[in-house]
This record gives structure tokens, sequence and C-alpha cells, in this order.
């Protein structure tokens, strides 16, 4: 697979200690191993296999948003919530595709990505205009008008939802070709995340956040760097969307634009360490492996929200570097988890 | 002519709900800098108990007002206690206040969604299916009735605010936190009354949406957009901006209501919104402050 011959390449360049190159490369190795073979690995589990594979899909499909989402909120500093949009134009640009034209989601994937990407631009320009707790306001805003244009567009069959074929092929294997997919989009998001997080340009994203006047000064184009992450972070969250729609096979307006969506991609992303790379990906594998056990053990129910309001308001009170940040602030950060 | 004049006095009726739930939330922010998120979703958790109360001890709304203002006004205090002391030295300090109050709007919405269930509820006094006609105005009941008393409690803030020495403390705070504390004012005493007053309104709106509109536990997020607009057009932390731009949009979107359908009318409120910030992110009424 090409992405993973790129992303050890990329990782012998990278100058920084040697001991800890080492060790980022076992587990880059490990990490992937097991993302690219866990299908075959679960096969024995045969009556669980498909749940098995939808739990892993889920964990990937949010390791993708909210690593993207974290280039805008966690480098740029700009909290975003109303990031559910980029979600539902990834996953209804795949959709319409494929109900019209009859083009498979899997080949339309980067056109889904780069409309979201496009909206996120534009969305971007308006919206960056302001800062702080009122840019939070903006997008809360840009959400809800996003929603209630979605549910009353005929075209797209209004808040009843767009029902798509089914993708034929056999039962038993259903789950695998939509794994694989997130599989790449998530490496691909972290890729990003990684790259961003190792260029001039994300340099002066965390210049942006620690003090947007000084940045300026210091020469910072920040409103083009401003849109441009905002713009980058729509991407891969648009193409989670188009696979996430596809697996679905109905898409609905309100699966996208839940606030729940916005607030796990947050949520996630604190927990885990805002700002850097390997924060977000924490944050989702925990936060999903948390959740399907809780839904598992005791049910789908309301409760689920509570949890994610309450791990939010206590993360912010008590730990509001996130795992990443807490452990490299205490000196404590494992090498192996260290990728800024 | 008289249709015209029918959708501005029903405009202006709900504005006047409208001002008062907004005006708690101006509040919040004037004195402590807070953008409350879950400022309706507090509002419903008032509703709510308005209908518990109603259907179980068929208590009228308007009296369960006496019950939810106190207890409100306790939950703020309470919260303030435990949670902002906590992050008052943050150096995001207002970033944190809105992704912690988002967090709190999620824990009630769940919480009341687990109570509950997530059906639509509606509290039905005799008076919300009735109606008063002046000359050829008619004048729902319920609206009459829920304006009046909150143009009633807005007057009471005012004077509060205007003419006693807690009010012209909180007045202080809002004016400059740091010169307040310097001539004597407890600026912690003032921000966790504010807290508790502005639930308090948060209360008293509760109990008087709950018989106007039908209510689910996920609706506050369509609330608090809809209150953050007014607060936004009037300028953030005045109360006097609060009270004018609730009148303004709901007059606005009754109209909006009436020409292009009930749908879209929530569309006034997000694209003033999104407009104010743009070009006038002070608002009409506010100070320029940098957020």
């Amino acid at each position: 697979m090409a992405v993973v011959d790129e992303r050890e390449g990329l990782l012998e360049e990278t100058p920084g200690p040697k001991s800890g190159t080492m060790s980022r490369r076992v587990t880059l190795v490990a990490g992937l191993g097991l993302i690219l073979l866990f299908p075959l690995i679960a096969i024995p589990l045969f009556d669980a296999y498909a749940y098995v594979l939808q739990v892993g899909m889920l964990i990937l499909m949010w390791i993708a948003m909210s690593s993207s989402w974290n280039i805008i909120g966690g480098f740029a500093g700009y909290i975003s919530l109303g990031h559910g949009v980029f979600f539902a134009i990834g996953g209804y640009t795949a959709g319409l595709a494929l109900a019209h034209w009859g083009i498979s989601p899997f080949l339309f994937l980067p056109i889904a990505g780069l409309t979201a990407m496009a909206v996120g631009f534009l969305a971007g320009l308006i919206t960056l205009r302001t800062r702080g707790p009122a840019f939070i306001v903006a997008t809360i805003a840009m959400l809800f008008l996003f929603l209630l244009w979605f549910d009353n567009w005929e075209f797209i069959g209004a808040s009843s939802g767009l029902d798509l074929p089914l993708f034929q092929f056999p039962v038993r294997w259903l789950k695998v070709p939509f794994y694989y997919a997130m599989a790449l989009c998530a490496i691909g998001a972290v890729y990003l995340s990684y790259r961003v997080a190792h260029s001039k340009f994300g340099l002066g994203l965390r210049a942006i956040s620690q003090d947007e006047t000084k940045a300026e000064v210091a020469g910072i184009n920040t409103r083009w760097y401003k849109v441009w992450a905002f713009a980058l972070s729509a991407f891969f969250i648009g193409v989670a969307g188009a696979i996430y729609g596809y697996s679905l096979t109905h898409l609905r307006p309100l699966t996208f634009f839940a606030i729940a969506v916005a607030a796990r991609m947050v949520l996630m992303a604190i927990i885990g360490g805002r700002g850097t790379v390997a924060g977000p990906v924490l944050g989702a594998i925990l936060i999903i492996g948390v959740n399907e056990f809780a839904v598992r053990q005791l049910g789908e129910s309301a409760l689920n929200i509570v949890f994610t309001g309450l791990i939010l308001v206590l993360a912010l009170l008590f730990f509001p570097q996130g795992i990443v940040g807490s452990l490299r602030k205490a000196r404590r950060l494992p090498a192996f988890l260290d990728w800024d | 002519m008289g249709h015209w004049l029918q959708i501005l006095v029903l405009g202006l009726l709900l504005g006047g709900v409208y001002a008062m739930m907004a005006s708690g939330l101006t509040l919040l922010f004037g004195v402590m800098r807070v953008v409350n998120l879950a400022h309706a979703a507090f509002i419903l958790i008032a509703s709510y108990l308005t209908y518990a109360l109603f259907e179980g001890l068929a208590l009228d709304p308007m009296i369960s007002l006496l019950v939810t203002m106190p207890l409100m006004f306790g939950l703020g205090v309470g919260l303030y206690l435990l949670l902002f002391p906590r992050i008052e030295d943050s150096p995001r300090y207002v970033e944190m206040t809105v992704l912690l109050t988002f967090g709190l709007a999620l824990i009630v919405e769940g919480l009341l969604t687990f109570t509950f269930t997530g059906i639509f509820r509606s509290v039905r006094p005799e008076y919300a299916a009735t109606s008063v006609t002046i000359g050829e105005i008619f004048l729902p009941t319920s609206q009459l009735y829920a304006s009046l008393i909150s143009f009633a409690l807005l007057v009471l803030l005012w004077v509060m605010l205007r003419f006693t020495k807690t009010g012209t403390a909180i007045r202080a705070t809002m004016q400059n936190r740091a010169a307040a504390q310097i001539v004597g004012v407890n600026v912690r005493r003032i921000s966790a009354l504010s807290f508790g007053l502005g639930m308090s309104l948060a209360g008293a709106a509760g109990s008087l949406l709950s018989f106007m509109f039908p209510f689910f536990p996920a609706r506050h997020w369509q609330w608090i957009a809809l209150l953050l607009a007014l607060i936004v057009l009037g300028g953030m932390g005045s109360i006097k901006g609060a009270v004018i731009g609730a009148l303004l949009l709901a007059v606005a979107s009754a109209f909006v209501t009436d020409v292009i359908g009930p749908t879209w009318s929530p569309i006034t409120f997000y694209l003033t919104l999104f407009l104010i910030l743009l070009i006038r992110p002070q608002g009409l009424f506010g100070v320029k402050v940098r957020l």
C-alpha cells in the first residue's frame, strides 16, 4: 500500500532524538499491521465478526474525524462546534452521486472530500472573521443553518432522508470493504495531521493559537493560515461521511448534523490532548471503546449522552491538557506516543 | 392593515418572553464573561419541572414560577461554586466556559431524555386554548399572560440593578471587574449571585414556555441558537440590548413566518447571528470587548 510506504519514508527523514525514532517506528509498523490485518485476525469470531468490524470501522472513523478537527481546533486553537456540516456534505455528495448517477461512493471519496473542503474554505472565509467565543457561536449558527437547509431541500429527500442502493457483496464479508475504506481515511487523516504538525504551516497555526496578534506581527498571514486550516480539517471528515453514509444505506440530515457528532470530535481531541498528533487518536480509541462497552453492558440509552457531557466537564476541570499533554508536562510521555 | 398589526402584536408578545429568556444569558456574560451554552437546557429543566408539578399536583404553571425560580437560583449558585473557582485563572477562560457549559448542556439533555423520554410534552392549563379580542386584534391568553409576567420580571430586574446596593455592585462588576474589586466589591459573591439570578430568570422562562410551546429534550439547541442571536444583536452583556434585540427579532420572525412560512422562521435568527458577528460583533448596544 502506497500510503504505508510513504509514511515510513517520512519518519526516517524526521529529525529528532534517535531513541524516539526507533520506538516510534515500531509503533507505526505495529499499528498499521494491526489495522490492516484486523479483518483477518477477527475471522475466528464468526457470529460477532460483523459487529467487531463495525466497531473497528467506527474507531477508525472517529480517529479520522477527531484528528482532522484537531487541525483547526487544536493546532490553531479555534474551537469549531460546526464540523458536523462537513460530515454531512461528504455523506450527501457521495450519496447523491450513487443515487442519481450510479457512481460507487468508494470511487467518489476524493470528490466527497474535496467538496467538503471547498465548503469548508468558504465557511472559513466567513466564520473566521470572528475570534474566541464569537467563533464558537458562529460555527453553531453555521451548523443550524445547514441543518435547516438540508431538512427542507426536497432534492436530497429533506428531513425524511435519501435511500441508497445496497452494496452488492457477500453478506458475511459485507463490512470488510467499508472497514478498509475507513482505514485508508484514518491513515490519511493522521498522516495529514502529522505533516501539518511538522511544517512551517503548523508552526504558524501554533503561533496563532498562542497569541494571534504577535503571530501577525511576526509576519504570518493569519487569515489565510486559519482559512486553510479550516478547509484542510474538512477534507477527511467529508471522506469519512461518504463511507459512513454508504454503510448506513440511508442518509438523514440528523445523522450527520446531530450536535453529539460535533461534540464527540471535540471531546476525543480534548481527552487525548488538543494540539498533539497522537492525542485525538488515543481519545477516539478510548471514547469509542468505553462507549461500545457501556452500550453492550447497559444497552443504548440517553445516559450515553450524559456520560459524554460528564467526561467533557471533568476533563476540562481536572485534565485540560489531555492524556498526551499531561504526560508531556510531567516528562513521562513515552516516546512511542510522541509524534509532535 | 389589521393583518399586519396583528402580526406585529403577536411578535411583540413573543418578544417579551424572549427578552426575559435572553436577559439571564446576557447578565451572565456581562458579569462573568461566561457564554452559557447551557442556558436553554436550564430553561428546559424548569419546563419539565413545571410539567411534573402540573401533572402531579395540578399546579398552575404561572404559580409554579414560585417553585422553579428559587430552585434554579440555588442550582445556579451551587454550579458556580462547584465549577468556576477552578477555571477562573485559566488563560483561556472564556473558551473554557463555552466548552464547560456545552458539556453541562449535554448532561442536562441526557438526564431529561432519560427521565421524561424524548417525546413532545406540553402543559395545557385552561387558558392555553382561549384568546382575548381587542378591536380586531386577537391575543392568545397564554402568550398575553406570559408576556406580562416577563415584562414584570424585567422591570423588577431593572429596579434591582438600578436602585439597590447589590445591583450597583453587579453593574460595577460588569463595567470593570478589577476596579470593582478595588473599591471593595466582593466579586466572587457578586458572580455567584448573578449566576443564581440568571438561572432563576431561566427558571421563570421555563415555566412560561411550558404552556406556550411543546417541548422535548433536544429542543434546547434551537432555543440557545435563538437566544444567542438575540443577545449578539443587542450587544453581549447589555440587558437593554437583549430586550430590544428580542423584540426586533421576534417581530421579524413573525413576519417571516407569515410571508414565507413557519419552517423558515428560524432562519431569521441564524442569519442575524451570522451577519451581526461579521459586521458588528459588538452588537447594537454592546461595548467593544475583546472576545
